[in-house]
C-alpha cells in the first residue's frame, strides 16, 4: 500500500536543517500504524511528505505502486481528494463555513449529490457525536469538537489511506477512546490504511504497530500482540527506554 | 525591547498589510490633489468660464473629499480588523489600552503624513500627464499650462492632515469598544455573517424601481424638478441594494443546498456572504462614484453633440446671409458684395442664390407665416441637390420644422395643415402635406405654393431678403477662416456654419475636458477602491486556499473560484453604475427632447471596455499571487 525507501528531507533556510534521514517504511493495505517520537523529531514532516503536501529531498515514496510526487498538479489534487484523507495538527477548517459545510467540502468539489452528502455527513456526525453542532461556525466550537469535525471531513469520502496528526491531541480520555474506537472500526470495516502520529500511548495502543522516530531517524518498532493492555505496556516501556520521561509525550499539543 | 521598538518592528514585519493601507491612502490623496490642481488652475479662475462650472467643480471637490474620508476610514477599519488578534495578544500580555491607542494613533499619523506627501508628489506627475493629453486631444486655445499649484498643495495637505487626524481619533474609539475575547478570536470571527432584513430588501427594490421609472417617464422640464428626489431615492436604494438586498439574495442561495453545495460554489458564496458587509460599503461607494463619472461625461458629451448637431442641421449652406429688417437695398447689395469678396479672397468658388422672403398673415392663429414660391424653393434645392417641390395650383405644402430644432411644442406645422389660405379672388389654397426639409434657412414652418398663384396672395406684412452660398470643394479650414472674417465684418448678419461649430467646440473644449477629467478621476478612484478591497483580503484568501489545497484543489477549480470572485467584485458595482448612468442619460435626453442613444452607448461602452481590461489585469496579478502561495 505505502512504501517509503531511503526517504530524506532537508529544510532549506538560513541554516539548512535535516529533518528526516533515510526512512524506510512499508504499510500494508488495511494496516493501522502509529508513529511516536519526541517533539521536533520529524513526525509531522514525514506525514506531510506522505500526504504529498511537501516533497522529499531524497528517496522514493509509493502509494499503491505509484509515486504521487510524479503526478501532474491537477492529477495530484484529484489524487489527494479521492485517495487520501487528512487530519491536520492545526485542523485546517475554514472559518467561513459551518461545521457541516466543512465536512462535506471534499464531496462538493467532486460534485456529489446533495442528498448523498447530507446522509454521509449525518452518519459521520452521529458516530463522532457532533450532530448538535452541525450548524455552528468554527469559532463557536471547542478545540476537541474542531478535532472531531476535522476527522469527519477526513473520512467522509472513505479514503484508502487516512493520515492523522495527533487526532486525539485535544480530547479528554473518554472522547479520545471514542475517536480511537471509531478510527479502529473504520480501519477494520473499510479496510482503510491508517497512519497516525500521536504522543498518547493509550491512543497508540489501538494500532497494529507502533514506529518510533528520533532525530529524524527510525528508532524502532513494536507490534501488537494479542492484548491491547500488554501492547500499551510495551509502548510505555519503549518510550522510557528512548529517554526523557513519558510525560513529555502525553503533553497536549496543538 | 521598548514599546516603541516593538511598534516599529511590528510595522516592518507586517509590511504587506501596511503597504496596502498606505497605498490606498496615498492614492486617495493623489486623486484629490490632481483634482485640486485643476480646480485652482488660473485658467479657470479667470472670468472666461461660467459660474456654473466653478460651482460644479466645488461640488465635485466636495464629493471627492467625502468619499476620500469614507474610503480611508474603510481601508483603515479593514486594516485594523486584520490586526485585532495582535491587539488582543498585546492586551493579554499587559499592554495598557492607552499604549495600544497611542501606538495605533502614531502609526496612523505617520502613515497619513507619508501618504499625503506621496500623494501630492504622485498627483503632480499625474496632472502633468493629463495636461499633456489634454493639449493634444482637445481644442483648448488658452492652453491649460502646467503651473506650480501652491494653493492646491496647501488645500490638499491641510484637508488630509485633518482627515487622518480625525480618523486616528475615531480608530482609538473603535478599539475601546471591543471586548478582549473578541479581539483574540480576531480575524477568525472578525465580521460575523451579516444579516439582511426582508423589509429593507423589499424597500431597496421598491426605491430603485420607483427611481428608475420616474427618471425614465418624466419628460421635458419636469426632469429638472424630479432630479433631486430621484437622485436621493436611487442613492438610498443603491445603499440598501448592496447592504441588504444582495446579502439577502446570497443567503437565499446559501440556503438552497443544491446550489450552494455544488462544486466550488461553496467556496465562492461562503466568502462572499462573509465579506459582504465590507464589500457592500465599497460597492456602494464605487457604484455611486462611477455613476457620477458616467453621467458627467455622458451629459457633457451629449450637450456638445446636441449643440453641434443643432447648428449643423440648421442649414445646408456654407455661408448664409440675412440682413436686419431696416437695412436698405443698398446696404444689402454692399453686404452681398462684401461676402463675395471675402470668398474670393480665400479662393473659394461658391454658388449663390438670393430670394425675397415674404411674411403673410393668414388667420388669427397663424399671424405671421412665410409663403414661398415653388420656383424659389427649387432654385435653392438645386444648389445642394435636394428634391424639388411642385405643388398644384390650389395646393400648399407645409415644410415642417427640421428635427434639429428643439421646442416644447411641435404642433405649429400641424396647425398650419388645418388652415386654408384665402387668395384675392376668394378661392382657397388647401395644404396637402407636411414634409421635412432643410433646403431653406428658415426657422419656423412655412408654405410652398405654386408660382402662378403666388401673385394673388395679398399684401405681405413684412418682407426680407436672404442669401446663401454653397462652396465647391473647399477645405473646412478655409470656410472657418471665411467665417471668422464674416464674423468680424458682418456680425450677426452673415455667418458660416463651420465657423459656428468651431466656436462651439472652442468654448466647449475646456468644459468637456474638465468633465472628462472629473469623470476619469472618479472612475480611476473607483477602480482603485476595488483593487485595494481585493488586496486587503489577499492574505486571508491565501490562507484559505492553502488549506483547501491540502485537501486537493485542482488549478482549474482554483482559477474558477478566483475568477468568479474577482469578477463579482469588479462588475457588480459597475453594472449597477451602468444602469444608473443609462437611466440618467435617458432622463437627460428627455429633458432636451433629443435622442442621445449613440452618445450614451459610446460613453457607457468605453467605460465597460476599460473596466474589462482592468479586470483582466487585476485577475492576472491576483491569480498569480494566490497560486504562488499554494505551490
Ligand atoms: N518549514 C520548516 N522549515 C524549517 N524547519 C522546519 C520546518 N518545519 C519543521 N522544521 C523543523 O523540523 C523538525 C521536525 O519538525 P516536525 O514538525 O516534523 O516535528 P514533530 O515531530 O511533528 O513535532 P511535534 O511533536 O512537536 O509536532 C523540527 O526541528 C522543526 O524545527
Ligand atoms: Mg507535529
Amino acid at each position: 500500500m505505502l512504501k517509503l525507501t531511503n526517504l530524506g528531507k532537508v529544510y532549506e533556510g538560513k541554516v539548512a536543517y535535516r529533518a528526516l534521514t533515510d526512512i524506510n517504511l512499508e504499510i500494508d493495505k488495511g494496516e493501522f500504524v502509529a508513529i511516536m517520537g519526541p517533539s521536533g523529531s520529524g513526525k509531522t514532516t514525514l506525514l506531510n511528505i506522505i500526504s504529498t503536501n511537501d516533497s522529499p529531498t531524497t528517496g522514493n515514496l509509493e502509494i499503491e505502486g505509484k509515486n504521487p510526487h510524479r503526478l501532474k498538479k491537477n492529477a495530484l489534487a484529484k489524487f489527494r481528494r479521492n485517495e487520501l484523507g487528512f487530519i491536520f495538527q492545526d485542523f485546517n477548517l475554514l472559518h467561513t463555513l459551518t461545521v457541516e459545510e466543512n465536512i462535506v467540502l471534499p464531496l462538493t468539489l467532486d460534485g456529489a449529490s446533495v442528498n448523498e452528502m447530507k446522509e454521509k455527513a449525518g452518519k459521520m456526525a452521529e458516530s463522532l457525536g457532533i450532530t448538535p453542532i452541525m450548524n455552528k461556525r468554527t469559532y463557536e466550537i471547542s478545540g476537541g469538537q474542531a478535532q472531531r469535525v476535522a476527522i469527519a471531513r477526513a473520512m467522509i469520502h472513505q479514503p484508502k489511506l487516512l493520515l492523522a496528526d495527533e487526532p486525539t491531541g485535544n480530547l479528554d480520555s473518554k472522547a479520545a477512546k471514542d475517536v480511537m474506537n471509531m478510527l479502529g472500526n473504520i480501519n477494520k470495516k473499510e479496510e482503510t490504511s491508517l497512519l497516525m502520529v500521536t504522543h498518547d500511548p493509550q491512543a497508540a495502543s489501538y494500532s497494529d504497530r507502533v514506529i518510533f522516530i528520533r532525530d529524524g531517524k527510525l528508532h524502532s518498532e513494536i507490534h501488537r500482540g494479542e492484548s491491547r493492555q500488554a501492547f500499551f505496556q510495551k509502548i510505555i516501556d519503549m518510550l522510557s527506554l528512548m529517554g526523557g520521561n513519558d510525560h513529555d509525550f502525553s503533553s497536549v499539543r496543538i | 525591547m521598548t514599546f516603541r521598538q516593538f511598534a516599529f518592528n511590528n510595522v516592518l514585519r507586517n509590511k504587506r498589510l501596511y503597504i496596502a493601507y498606505f497605498l490606498s491612502s496615498m492614492f486617495t490623496v493623489m486623486v484629490f490633489f490632481t483634482f485640486a490642481i485643476f480646480a485652482f488652475h488660473p485658467a479657470f479662475s479667470g472670468g472666461d468660464i461660467n459660474r456654473n462650472i466653478i460651482f460644479g467643480m466645488a461640488v465635485a471637490g466636495g464629493i471627492i473629499y467625502v468619499f476620500s474620508f469614507f474610503f480611508v476610514l474603510y481601508s483603515m477599519s479593514s486594516f485594523l480588523q486584520s490586526r485585532k488578534k495582535e491587539f488582543g495578544l498585546l492586551i493579554m500580555m499587559g499592554a495598557s489600552d492607552r499604549q495600544i491607542r497611542l501606538m495605533v494613533f502614531l502609526e496612523n499619523i505617520l502613515i497619513g503624513f507619508c501618504a499625503t506627501v506621496g500623494g501630492i508628489l504622485g498627483g503632480l506627475i499625474f496632472a502633468k500627464f493629463i495636461l499633456l493629453i489634454a493639449e493634444n486631444v482637445l481644442i483648448i486655445e488658452e492652453s491649460l499650462h502646467f503651473y506650480f499649484p501652491a494653493m492646491a498643495i496647501a488645500v490638499t495637505f491641510g484637508s488630509f492632515l485633518v482627515l487622518f487626524f480625525l480618523i486616528s481619533i475615531f480608530v482609538s474609539f473603535i478599539l475601546r469598544t471591543n471586548k478582549l475575547t473578541d479581539l483574540i478570536k480576531g480575524d477568525k470571527k472578525s465580521k460575523g455573517e451579516p444579516k439582511a432584513s426582508v423589509f429593507l430588501s423589499i424597500i431597496a427594490a421598491i426605491l430603485l424601481i420607483a427611481g428608475y421609472v420616474t427618471a425614465v417617464l418624466v419628460k421635458g422640464i419636469f426632469v429638472v424638478y424630479a432630479m433631486i428626489p430621484v437622485i436621493l431615492v436611487v442613492v438610498i436604494g443603491t445603499y440598501l441594494l448592496f447592504t441588504q438586498l444582495s446579502v439577502f439574495i446570497i443567503r437565499l442561495l446559501k440556503k438552497n443546498k443544491s446550489i450552494f453545495w455544488k462544486k466550488t460554489n461553496m467556496l465562492l458564496f461562503s466568502d462572499l456572504s462573509f465579506r459582504m458587509k465590507d464589500n457592500a460599503r465599497t460597492f456602494f461607494l464605487v457604484a455611486i462614484i462611477s455613476t457620477v463619472a458616467f453621467s458627467a461625461i455622458g451629459s457633457l458629451y451629449g450637450f456638445q453633440s446636441i449643440l453641434t448637431k443643432d447648428v449643423k442641421n440648421s442649414t445646408l449652406y456654407d455661408v448664409t446671409y440675412s440682413p436686419w429688417g431696416d437695412d436698405t437695398k443698398e446696404v444689402i447689395q454692399q453686404d452681398i458684395q462684401k461676402i463675395n469678396a471675402i470668398l474670393e479672397e480665400d479662393n473659394i468658388e461658391a454658388v449663390s442664390e438670393t430670394m425675397d422672403e415674404e411674411i403673410f398673415n393668414i388667420s388669427e392663429q397663424i399671424s405671421s407665416v412665410q409663403i414661398v414660391k415653388a420656383s424659389d424653393y427649387n432654385r435653392f434645392a438645386a444648389l445642394t441637390g435636394k428634391e424639388e417641390l411642385h405643388p398644384a395650383e390650389m395646393e400648399a405644402i407645409v415644410v415642417g420644422q427640421s428635427e434639429a430644432i428643439l421646442t416644447e411644442d411641435t404642433k405649429v406645422d400641424e396647425m398650419m395643415m388645418q388652415e386654408e389660405i384665402q387668395i384675392r379672388d376668394g378661392r382657397e389654397i388647401i395644404p396637402s402635406s407636411i414634409i421635412q426639409s432643410a433646403v431653406l434657412d428658415i426657422y419656423n414652418p412655412y408654405y410652398v405654393v405654386n408660382d402662378s398663384i403666388y401673385g394673388q396672395l395679398g399684401e405681405p406684412v413684412r418682407s426680407d431678403v436672404s442669401a446663401v452660398w454653397a462652396a465647391k470643394d473647399a477645405q473646412e479650414e478655409q470656410i472657418i477662416e471665411v467665417g471668422r472674417k464674416l464674423n468680424e465684418q458682418l456680425e450677426h448678419k452673415a455667418y458660416s456654419i463651420d465657423y459656428s461649430i468651431y466656436e462651439i467646440n472652442k468654448t466647449f473644449g475646456p468644459i468637456l475636458f474638465i468633465g472628462l477629467f472629473i469623470g476619469i478621476v472618479f472612475f480611476v478612484s473607483a477602480g482603485s477602491f476595488l483593487y485595494f478591497r481585493l488586496f486587503t483580503d489577499l492574505d486571508e484568501e491565501k490562507r484559505k486556499f492553502k488549506a483547501i489545497a491540502k485537501i486537493g484543489l485542482t488549478q482549474k477549480e482554483l482559477k474558477k473560484v478566483v475568477n468568479r470572485q474577482v469578477a463579482l467584485l469588479f462588475f457588480s458595482p459597475i453594472v449597477v453604475a451602468l444602469v444608473h448612468g443609462a437611466v440618467a442619460l435617458t432622463a437627460l435626453s428627455h429633458l432636451f427632447n433629443y435622442n442621445l442613444t449613440t452618445e450614451s452607448a459610446l460613453v457607457l461602452g468605453s467605460f465597460t471596455v476599460i473596466q474589462v481590461i482592468y479586470f483582466l489585469i487585476v485577475r492576472f496579478i491576483y491569480v498569480r499571487q494566490v497560486r504562488r502561495t499554494i505551490l
